[in-house]
């Protein structure tokens, strides 16, 4: 549906999104050329001048502060992503094309997990992580986002497989075909875009959070890329040079996804 | 075995190690946070008594509790309507055939793909009194007048954040109803149209009625995100400075991990999980009665 403005309002109109622009580009804009700049620099200019003298001595710096909570975070993607998108996939394709009485009630409980608070899993998961002998070690998060990720790849899939004719599977079930052959046959086959999308939901997602790796891992070795940069801002605060460039580092993966890849991302949320 | 039956049972085999897990994840840990919070445990040490509801009535003694929860609903009164009607706006201007109207979508979703750890960098830069990106350009537009405290200052700390927060869901939100706009068959403007409404009374009368399911959808969002808040709260200032930017999040954080008082920070966690249900089930209910 497209309304269209009379035509003296289409400036404003244009005034307006240039606005919004400035407004949302300015944070990141500072962040930029304050990364790019030195010390000295960045007391001797504005935080929106472009640097005078570019340096990557931050970084540089940052990265090798990052260096190794950036590869934390890559395996807790890599293994979250793979196995929460394997069982929403099939929890997804039950919820749609094998119902049974109760299914529907299983689904809404898949779907409420999604909507509690993560602060009320926290002291029980501290709890069995340390019994486990996981607690401050990158195993807990391992574990933590393999499951945590599920109902939201669920509800995804359902979403997704909810768009594919029942048609498709009426015929193959005539054949005798079961419900794990229907699986792999000719829903897996078509899956292609809803793994993309709950798999680049879920890179977004892990690579983001917090709140898990700041109460699960201790110790400079085991920390998520997010919780390494918080003692970062911590530990260097009249640094900005430095503390903007580490959050570039942060922020380039899921800018980039969001950039080139946004379209899938967004039919990711929408409906949620 | 009859052959429907035994799909039956392969159908439930394989849903079932995903479900048991999530369900023990979510549920069992929910149930078992709540009784922690009738117990008096601190922290590592595995004994524990039974206390009854002792915990909560410590709670509503405590200040702490209330400013936090005042400000959870500072989030609630001012955050969640201001990044809706925001993101409403967004949306109506990118509805006018805009030229460039995905990069201009793009640029504004940008703030969304950020952590909350970044986002509260990139603020806590804007903020800052001294060389911060906010004090410095008022200065050089001669509105030097308007410099502030921002985040050091107790008495306008949680406006900041809510400023912050609302740049970093508005595109989020803006996209929500943009998808709501354009769900609506174009027979009807084209109707409202030939019966010569102007762009205002076509918006009023023809378009906002129909975006329900999309208010829906973000107040769901945003408040369940104003109940249970912590990242960018805590990185940009630690609920600080004092206790002026607790939120239930950050005292929950702050009672369990900084004092290891488990049971009493699990009591708080069961107020939060109460406040999203209440936001919650509600929806759940309309959405899958049937």
């Amino acid at each position: 549906m497209r309304v269209k403005i009379p035509r003296p309002s289409r400036i404003i109109l244009y005034i307006l999104l240039a606005l919004f622009t400035i407004l949302i580009l300015l944070p990141l804009w500072t962040c930029v050329v304050t990364a790019l700049k030195t010390s000295k620099e960045v007391i001797l200019t504005t935080p929106v001048t472009p640097p005078l003298y570019p340096t990557l001595a931050p970084l540089i710096e940052s990265l090798d502060y990052l260096k190794r909570p950036l590869m934390n975070s890559l395996v807790l993607v890599g293994s979250g992503v793979m196995v929460s998108c394997f069982f929403g996939s099939i929890l997804g394709y039950v919820f749609s094309k094998r119902k049974f009485r109760g299914s529907i009630i299983l689904f809404i409980l898949v779907i409420l997990c999604l909507y509690t608070p993560p602060q009320v899993q926290l002291i029980p998961m501290v709890r069995v992580t340390s019994n486990l002998g996981l607690h401050g070690n990158l195993g807990s998060l391992v574990l933590l986002y393999m499951l945590f990720g599920i109902p939201m790849c669920a509800f995804i899939f359902k979403t997704l497989y909810d768009e594919i004719p029942d048609s498709f599977i009426n015929a193959a079930k005539v054949d005798g075909a079961g419900t794990w052959t229907i699986y792999r046959r000719i829903i897996l086959p078509l899956s292609v875009i809803p793994f993309v999308v709950a798999a680049l939901l879920q890179v977004v997602i892990i690579w983001n959070d917090f709140i898990w790796g700041l109460v699960l891992t201790s110790g400079k070795a085991n920390l998520p890329v997010t919780v390494a940069m918080a003692n970062l801002k911590g530990s260097f605060v009249a640094e900005w040079n430095l503390q903007m460039a580490g959050a570039l580092w942060i922020a380039l993966p899921t800018l980039i996804i969001f950039i080139f890849l946004g379209k899938y991302i967004i039919r990711g949320y929408s409906g949620m | 075995m009859d052959p429907k039956r035994k799909e039956k049972i392969i159908t439930l085999l394989i849903i079932l190690p995903a479900l048991v897990s999530i369900f023990f994840f979510y549920y069992c840990f929910t149930g078992w946070n709540f009784f922690i919070s009738l117990t008096d445990w601190k922290g590592f040490v595995p004994s524990y008594n039974l206390v009854g509801f002792k915990n909560y009535v410590t709670l509503f003694h405590d200040s702490v509790f209330w400013t936090s929860l005042k400000n959870n609903l500072l989030l609630i009164l001012i955050f969640v309507p201001g990044v809706i009607l925001v993101g409403l706006i967004l949306a109506v201007l990118l509805d006018q055939k805009v030229r460039g109207e995905s990069v201009f979508r793009t640029i504004y979703l940008l703030p969304f793909a950020l952590s909350f750890v970044v986002t509260a960098a990139l603020w806590t830069w804007m903020y800052s009194p001294k060389v911060g990106t906010i004090n410095v350009l008022l200065g050089k537009l001669g509105l030097g007048f308007l410099k502030s405290g921002w985040i050091t200052d107790p008495n306008i700390i949680m406006y900041c954040i809510i400023i912050a927060l609302i740049w970093q869901f508005v595109g989020y939100s803006g996209i929500i109803f943009l998808a709501g706009i354009r769900s609506i068959p174009e027979s009807q403007i084209a109707a409202a149209k030939v019966d010569g409404a102007s762009s205002f009374t076509l918006y009023r009368r023809i378009v906002f009625p129909q975006l329900k399911a999309s208010f829906v959808t973000a107040f769901i969002i945003f408040m369940c995100f104003a109940i249970k808040a912590f990242d960018f709260i805590w990185v940009l200032n630690r609920g600080g400075p004092g206790y002026s930017s607790h939120i239930l999040g950050v005292a929950m954080y702050k009672e369990t991990f900084a004092f290891d008082k488990f049971a009493y920070g699990a009591a708080y966690s069961t107020i939060i999980l109460l406040l999203s249900l209440v936001i919650v089930v509600p929806f759940l209910y309309r959405v899958y009665r049937r």
